[in-house]
């Protein structure tokens, strides 16, 4: 192996890592709240988020308008009282880059605590849910370009998601279109279509 | 350093990169029941695969036994099994042709017991070991042994296990079968990182 060839072999090592870690930052970033910095890991040339049935939000300006308009108010300070929490583990990462080094796709799945009010009642729920991602690499920095969350189950801690697989629907009036793979528990087997190739196989 | 240990250091990184995702990928088969695409991870010289306590089975031709068995089989949408393939610690022998991992999983389950359904939690050590076969990382021994199985409505502390579910079809019985509160601790393939011992 050549310099060159080695060079390369690197530079995906490093690729992998910085996706892995710009991922886990979105959860962190999420996990408290911050939009702003949220908005900011995205690529200015975006090209959509879709979470759960909140519908998709198209470029960059959709990104603004998902995380910055509707889940922060519009940076207004945040009213929400400090036992409301989202904490969004990102786990099992199979990210994947192209030959090209520019561009890259992730797989992950989602362990969720949350509470948050439903009316007038504070619930505590149990979530699941797959990433389908893509990532872009813009002067040597990669950036989010496509988040895609799929929901398996939404239910209160109480029930489980044999007895309540979904706690209520959520499409916000503001997306540009309605979801495109939302299909919760006992219904999501196979909704999130893999990005790669059997490693062995191929197929 | 030399173009020849650097390339050694990069395979390395490569290799455990690799296997995380052989790892990962296997869960993401298993919990869409992609039973056949499990198989094929599998190398044509594989040792064993033990799952909680259905049993020891031997070889490739055992791998299909177990998980063939399910290739197929009709699966009502309600039962699901999640499991969460996290915070693996990888190690590649120094001839870079074998591996072992350690692995936990948190998991999430819904399954029929006679003509009720369950929903259930699931707690669980992998220790397994890798084979590189011409290029590419295979699983030569999977070991994945269970902490607790419980109700998702009593806990662990009240139903450690909900039942036994020995396999009829195992070359052997499970080996390491000990669930919580036995106070068992599935060994560590690795040294400690500090003081080696």
């Amino acid at each position: 192996m050549n310099l060159e060839e080695l060079e390369k072999q690197v530079q995906l090592q490093e690729d992998i890592q910085e996706i892995e870690h710009l991922q886990r930052k979105y959860g962190y970033y999420f996990d408290t709240n911050m939009w702003a910095e949220i908005v900011d890991l995205f690529s200015d040339n975006a090209e959509s988020v879709e979470i759960v049935d909140h519908g998709v939000f198209y470029g960059k300006k959709g990104v603004r308008r998902i995380y910055w308009d509707m889940f922060s108010g519009g940076g207004t300070p945040r009213q929400s009282p400090p036992w409301m929490q989202f904490i969004v583990m990102q786990i099992g990462g199979v990210v994947d880059v192209s030959p090209d080094g520019k561009a890259a796709r992730g797989r992950w799945q989602t362990w969720l605590c949350e509470s948050k009010p439903y009316g007038a009642f504070n619930r505590q729920e149990w979530l699941h849910g797959y990433y389908e991602n893509k990532y872009v690499k813009e002067d040597g920095q990669w950036k989010m370009s496509l988040l895609h969350w799929n929901n398996t189950f939404c239910s209160p801690f109480e029930d489980g998601w044999l007895n309540l697989p979904l706690m209520g629907w959520m499409p916000l009036p503001d997306a540009d279109a309605p979801p495109t793979a939302f299909h919760p528990y006992p219904y999501f087997c196979n909704n999130v279509p893999y990005h790669y190739k059997h490693p062995i196989t191929g197929k | 350093m030399n173009l020849e240990q650097l390339e050694k250091q990069v395979t390395r990184l490569e290799d455990i990169q690799e296997i995380e995702n052989l790892q990962r990928m296997y869960g993401y088969y298993f919990d869409n029941s992609m039973y056949a695409e499990v198989i094929d991870l599998f190398s044509e010289n594989t040792e064993s695969v033990e799952i909680t306590d259905h049993g020891v089975f031997r070889g490739k031709e055992a791998v299909r036994k177990m998980y063939g068995g399910m290739v197929g089989m009709p699966r009502p949408g309600w039962m699901f099994f999640e499991v969460m393939q996290s915070q693996g610690v990888i190690d590649v022998a120094p001839d870079g042709k074998t591996a072992r991992g350690r692995w936990y999983t948190p998991s999430f389950e819904c399954r029929p017991f006679g003509g009720t359904k369950k929903q259930t939690w699931q707690f669980g050590v992998y220790n397994n070991e890798y084979i590189k076969e011409n290029g590419k990382w295979y699983f030569k021994k999977l070991h994945w042994n269970l902490t607790y199985w419980t109700s998702f409505e009593r806990g662990f502390l009240k139903v450690p296990k909900l039942s036994d579910t020995p396999f009829p079809h195992a070359d052997a019985p499970a080996t390491a079968y000990h669930p919580y509160p036995s106070g068992y601790h599935v060994p560590y393939p690795f040294k400690h990182p500090v003081t080696g011992e």
